[in-house]
């Protein structure tokens, strides 16, 4: 039971700092952005080049692959997305999708097929309360906590917070009172970027480091972002939690196969029993 | 009149040398092998280097029957995401567009058996190197006529492979270190659907308990629930069967969470040289199942490793050792047949007996690559210090102890 609910809140915790990014984007620029998983994959790969080839200390090789992805979120929402937003939001989704697809290909002809190896930033494994953890997941869980909490405390307390928030409310009310949408939607953007990418630098050494290995997170993203309720964040937290510990149970007490359909059958039937998620409002395109 | 003689010669000179040279440069021209393979993975380059290093020596001999060898290459795809759509393309590039004489390859059980149905009717050999589902070769036995093509020179199927296995258990698990309990688990693949019974039963008939033998998705990332389950169980040894699956991510969280159940069995992944580096040395004290290595199988093995080695600068995995041998043992076929006409070279396949690098090669009435004392083997291969590598078993050509994974003390 304590194997579950460690391992369960570990799995969620990366689940729930995908989720975040995806639904802060969506609630405050309206972008149903298909790149997300690519950030993902894009944190794990650069904290590999950064220390398998640039032989960077881990500790520098992850802060500035988090710093790289956000850079790169931002240039992508500057250069293609802007344009398109005035045409159209559909644009704008196949705008992205493109930039997934291109993402993989690249990364397919730098790095190969092969799995990457990541090494750990803590080898020490833990034993209590009867679980062998390893340390690197229990700093995947400590540091998702606290990037959501750093989130929270930004949004809650700082200006910026407060003008990304308004944005998110009304962007033309928000403009009369002199806040710039279009930088905060790059700001946003960047942010949401640099949480994927953290979650991906923070996975990479006990996952499997592939070109694809952004498609079933951002496929989960968006499922729990859907169940939360688009564009809220206690929502994403919520759905996150409600998956990750569904598929821990499930592999812990059943068996490892059952996990992935059981999951998303649990999406399913949240949806079928509330169709605007928890705490979302119907949303038009 | 007087003009149309001369052109009357020249026409007549012209059809002569039509038709004279035509079967002449039929006989001088280059015999091509094509390699389906995986050639983003190892077991893929391996195969490619291995094939191009027996066509080198071979064409440097003067070739077969006067004729050279010529190699072209079809990528199969990864399996695991793509299916067997792309090895399929592969196969028909070769046969339909290049118009190969032979197929060397294979990896993927899924991906070859896709593939079969296209190689016979093109009518070309196959000689696989790397998949081991019986059911490729089954199909000998069911259609002879239409899937005579279909031989397998690597590695020894499964259902050999599980025999070895149960062997090990028996013998080495049950025998030597006198366990009692153990867990099985594998990637939930054709070639594993077929062993993981058989072995659970082989252990079971040897009167131990086997608590777990589970099957787990190709695309698992994560493995704890795995390692909890088969603590929690009790056994005392855990036994994995994988080939496509992450073996990099499996071993990485059995050592970070100190797991204190030992590993080992068929990792195909683990095979790699650069595997125990590649994890940062987590490997430790895992075995896994290999059919080559730089040892004396055969008065030709250490030689020929050796040689690979300098060639490309990287140890050999199991695929390298049998398409060196496929390509020599089909030369050998053609010589004996005195032609490389396809029936002709079958009949040849059929009764080789070749000794190559792994072993002495002869097939069996399915075609199959021949197992046991003699022939080609099994060797269990476990990672030791400092990336060393060592035969625990069998017992015959171990050329070292066991050791256990460095958190456990005793047995």
């Amino acid at each position: 039971m304590i194997q579950i609910l460690i391992y369960g809140a570990v799995i969620s915790a990366i689940y729930a700092m995908l989720a975040v990014g995806f639904t802060l984007i969506f609630g405050v620029a309206r972008i149903l952005n298909l790149a997300h998983g690519s950030f993902y994959a894009l944190g794990a790969y650069a904290v590999y080049a950064l220390t398998a080839e640039a032989k960077l200390p881990l500790w520098l090789a992850a802060i500035l692959a988090v710093l790289l992805v956000a850079l790169f979120g931002i240039l992508i929402e500057r250069v293609l997305v802007r344009p398109l937003r005035r045409r159209s939001m559909l644009a704008v989704l196949l705008i992205t999708l493109a930039v997934a697809l291109m993402v993989e290909q690249v990364l397919l002809l730098i790095f190969g097929s092969e799995a990457r190896n990541v090494p750990s930033f803590v080898s020490t494994a833990y034993h209590f309360l009867g679980v062998d953890v390893s340390g690197q997941r229990l700093l995947a869980l400590a540091a998702g906590i606290l990037v959501l909490g750093g989130l929270w405390v930004f949004m809650q307390h700082t200006k910026l917070g407060a003008a990304i928030l308004a944005i998110s409310q009304d962007a033309e009310a928000a403009q009369y009172v002199g806040i710039p949408a279009d930088r905060m939607y790059s700001i946003v953007m960047g942010l949401s970027a640099g949480i994927a990418a953290a979650a991906g630098v923070l996975v990479a050494p006990f996952q499997t480091v592939i070109p694809g290995m952004g498609l079933l997170p951002l496929v989960k993203a968006f499922a729990i972002v859907v169940v939360g309720g688009l564009g809220s964040i206690p929502g994403s937290i919520l759905g996150a939690l409600l998956l990750g510990y569904t598929e821990t149970f499930i592999a812990f007490k059943i068996s490892i196969e059952w996990s992935q359909i059981v999951s998303v059958a649990a999406v399913l039937i949240a949806l079928i029993l509330r169709p605007t998620g928890f705490f979302g409002k119907r949303v038009a395109f | 009149m007087k003009f149309k003689l001369p052109w009357l010669a020249a026409a007549a000179a012209g059809a002569f040398a039509a038709i004279a040279f035509p079967a002449a440069a039929e006989e001088t021209k280059p015999i091509k092998i094509g390699v389906n393979t995986a050639i983003q993975l190892q077991v893929g380059r391996d195969a490619i280097d291995a094939v191009k290093m027996a066509v080198d020596e071979i064409n440097a001999n003067g070739g077969v029957l006067g004729r050279k060898f010529e190699t072209l290459v079809a990528d199969e795809g990864e399996a695991a995401s793509e299916g067997p759509k792309v090895g399929i393309a592969a196969v028909n590039k070769l046969t339909g567009e290049d118009h190969v004489d032979v197929l060397i390859g294979g990896y993927d059980s899924g991906v070859t058996l896709g593939e079969l149905p296209h190689i016979a009717r093109a009518k070309k050999i196959f000689l696989g190197i790397g998949s081991a589902s019986p059911t490729i070769q089954q199909k000998v036995k069911d259609d002879y006529d239409h899937y005579k093509y279909i031989f397998r020179v690597n590695p020894i199927n499964s259902a050999k492979q599980a025999n070895g296995l149960i062997d090990f258990i028996v013998g080495k698990l049950k025998g030597e270190l006198e366990y009692s309990k153990i867990s099985i688990i594998g990637e939930n693949a054709k070639w594993v659907q077929d062993i993981v019974p058989a072995l659970k039963k082989g252990a079971t008939e040897a009167g131990m308990e086997v608590p777990i033998a589970e099957f787990f998705d190709v695309q698992t990332a994560d493995f704890s629930p795995i390692f909890t389950k088969v603590k929690d169980s009790g056994s005392q040894y855990l036994l994995i069967i994988i080939s496509h699956a992450a073996s990099d991510v499996f071993v990485k969280q059995w050592y970070d969470a100190k797991v204190p159940v030992p590993i080992g069995g068929i990792d195909v992944k683990a095979q790699d040289a650069n595997f125990f580096k590649r994890v940062d040395g987590k490997a430790i004290s895992e075995v896994s199942t290999n059919f080559v290595l730089r040892a004396p199988l055969t008065e030709k093995t250490v030689g020929w490793w050796d040689n690979f080695v300098k060639l490309y600068g990287r140890a050999p995995v199991y695929t390298a050792g049998g398409s060196y041998d496929a390509v020599y043992i089909y030369a050998d076929a053609i010589k004996r047949a005195g032609s490389a006409e396809t029936d002709a070279v079958i009949k040849a396949l059929e009764t080789t007996d070749y000794v190559g690098v792994r072993g002495r090669v002869q097939f069996d009435a399915l075609h199959e690559v021949k197992d046991g004392a003699g022939f080609v083997n099994e060797l269990f291969v476990q990672w030791q210090q400092d990336g060393n590598r060592v035969v625990i078993w069998p017992r015959e050509v171990a050329n070292g102890k066991m050791i256990n994974p460095p958190w456990i003390t005793q047995n």
